[in-house]
């Protein structure tokens, strides 16, 4: 891995552990960037870009959660690692529907916070090349569009579609084997890394959103099945 | 919580029967009552049946009427005696009211005693509520300082450091360590100020003395991050405090302020004080970051940091400000804070009551 390619932003109000997190990740030889107000990073990156963002949640001017979801909404798709005091499960799951890809609760122990960056990064790695690889970046399935590069889409109906990295990562690794099942810890594993969530019912939620997006019948769905007890399966005939 | 609930569905359940249970009692007083006057209609009625045979037979209306004085009797007629007719009718009434005083007074007693357990329930719930979001909230003001010195621990067993970065982390760590003491402290304070434990006491302070004390104690730290101190105190002020709490909250307002100046690379912190009417006025001035004008309000509540840290090695607890208000108010004085609005300074004015000057 040439980490030295990497930049990484790393946005916390509290001067010491900033320090100490910008000096080891500069060990590991990341470029990165340091900001200690909300606000102040969501303006940066009108002008500049990262490969990571490393986002405290009790930040002043804007708090973490809100930093996330307003990026994503701007079409930002830079991973968020979101590093915060706020440790309960309630809070973890607020983070990652935010749009973040991690989330680690402080105090954290350091080989695991550089290990979260880099598999993260690796995750990022993944998805680029994989998307690079198969030529076509846009998903055609059912009528639906997905581009995998501009995490913008098209439904059926023609309704513009803008994804969030994790459902154009979950739509990724399901349209990557068409027809076949895909588990859920699979795609946890794939999309996420490892435990990051309490349980595997939050794939299922991302799943619902990807059928409310690209379903005629969200109910009754013909392209992202479940298979109980197991996993799912994408199917990108069209429907019958 | 469950408790409680159990508790409330209980009371609500003993509050219903005993309204039942009330108004049957009501009911019944009242079906009673209305069949003792009826047996009373009834047993006139047989007389005034018995007074007409009489009459039919020959008897002297008068006679009759000596015999039932409880009908009227006149020449040929016999009917229940107004008088009684009335009295029949009121005392059936006033049975009525009677029971509907009693009956209401019952109820209002029993709801007034449930009232009463359910508003001291509520304060204490409100008690316990308070106190596990302090618990959170100090829990998770721990936390920041505990991950600064893990990461600075993890840093020097992770990697081989030069001595001058190794120096720089133990310095930090001894930084965070202080920080927690401080934090400690502060907390310990602020819950004591909070469920008004603390004993202050009300003696005449001669301000001057206060405040240079505590702002001996800042020069050297203040020259370090560029900051000049000014104050200007008269000799004879004085004012009526606790004189740990007057030094506790210069203290708090001067770190404040000088937290406030040192991310802008430095400037100017003045504590000028004066005698207003019966009150003596101690104006805190910087020209820090200062704040919004809707935040004054935030600025003095327990764990708000507005600018925590923002390019500042000093670190606030949230607790300063929350303990500098609770301790005016508690002796007898007041604080107010003003700013211009972001990177205009601020200014913080402390009132206390004025006392005799000295000769």
């Amino acid at each position: 891995m040439n980490a030295v390619a990497y930049r990484v932003l790393v946005v916390e109000d509290d001067p010491h552990l900033a320090a100490g997190v910008v000096e080891n990740l500069r060990a590991e030889g990341y470029q990165v960037d340091t900001l200690s107000d909300g606000r102040k990073a969501v303006e940066w990156f009108d002008r500049h870009s990262c490969d990571l963002i490393v986002l405290d949640v009790m930040l002043p001017g804007m708090d973490g959660f809100a930093v996330c979801s307003t990026l994503r909404s701007r079409g930002t798709t830079t991973p968020v690692l979101f590093l915060t005091a706020l440790g309960e499960t309630a809070d973890r799951v607020r983070g990652l529907e935010a749009g973040g890809d991690d989330y680690l609760a402080k105090p954290f122990h350091l080989q695991e916070f550089l290990l979260r960056v880099r598999a993260i990064l690796r995750r990022w790695d993944w998805y680029r090349a994989s998307v690079r690889a198969q030529g076509a970046q846009v998903l055609k399935f059912g009528g639906n569009e997905a581009d995998f590069r501009t995490f913008r889409g098209r439904s059926w109906n023609g309704e513009p579609q803008e994804l969030t990295e994790k459902e154009a990562m979950i739509l990724k690794v399901l349209s990557e084997t068409p027809g076949e099942i895909v588990s859920r810890e699979d795609l946890l594993e794939k999309v996420w890394g490892y435990d990051v969530f309490p349980s595997t019912r939050t794939v299922d939620n991302f799943i619902l959103r990807l059928r409310k997006r690209f379903e005629r019948d969200p109910a009754n769905p013909v392209h992202f099945l479940t298979v109980w007890g197991v996993g799912y399966r994408f199917m990108p005939g069209e429907p019958p | 919580m469950k408790r409680t609930r159990v508790f409330q569905i209980t009371v609500l359940l003993l509050v219903i029967v005993a309204a039942v249970q009330d108004g049957y009692w009501l009911y019944d007083q009242h079906q009673r009552g209305a069949e003792r006057t009826a047996a009373l209609s009834r047993l006139y009625a047989q007389q005034a049946e018995a007074a007409r045979a009489l009459l039919a037979a020959g008897a002297p209306p008068a006679q009759v009427q000596k015999l039932f004085p409880d009908l009227a009797v006149q020449s040929g007629s016999v009917s229940v005696g107004r008088e009684t007719q009335a009295m029949l009718l009121s005392e059936q009434q006033q049975r009525l009211r009677q029971y509907l005083w009693e009956g209401g007074f019952f109820l209002f007693a029993l709801c007034a005693c449930i009232g009463a357990i359910f508003a001291a329930l509520r304060a204490e719930t409100r008690v316990l509520n308070e106190q596990e979001q302090f618990l959170a909230l100090v829990s998770h003001q721990f936390k920041t300082p505990l991950a600064s010195l893990q990461l600075s621990l993890e840093t020097m067993s992770l990697r081989q450091l030069p001595p001058e970065q190794s120096r720089t982390l133990i310095e930090r760590m001894l930084a965070d360590l202080t920080r927690m003491e401080t934090m400690v402290g502060q907390i310990l304070d602020s819950s004591r100020l909070s469920h008004g434990r603390m004993e202050l006491r009300r003696e005449t302070v001669p301000l001057q003395q206060a405040v240079s004390r505590v702002v001996n104690q800042y020069l050297e730290r203040a020259h370090g991050d560029h900051i000049d101190i000014e104050s200007q105190v008269p000799e004879q002020l004085q004012v009526l405090s606790d004189p740990l709490a007057v030094d506790a909250v210069v203290r708090n307002v001067l770190e404040n302020a000088l937290a406030a100046v040192a991310p802008v690379g430095g400037g100017k912190v003045s504590l000028v004080a004066r005698a207003v009417g019966a009150e003596v006025e101690l104006a805190v001035r910087d020209s820090g970051i200062g704040f919004k004008a809707d935040d004054e309000e935030q600025l003095f509540r327990k764990f708000s940091r507005l600018n925590a840290g923002a390019g500042s090695r000093y670190y606030g607890t949230g607790l300063g400000l929350f303990i500098v208000r609770r301790l005016m108010q508690l002796t007898g004085g007041r604080v107010s804070a003003s700013s211009a609005g972001l990177g205009r300074g601020a200014e913080f004015l402390l009132h206390w009551p004025r006392a005799g000057e000295q000769a």
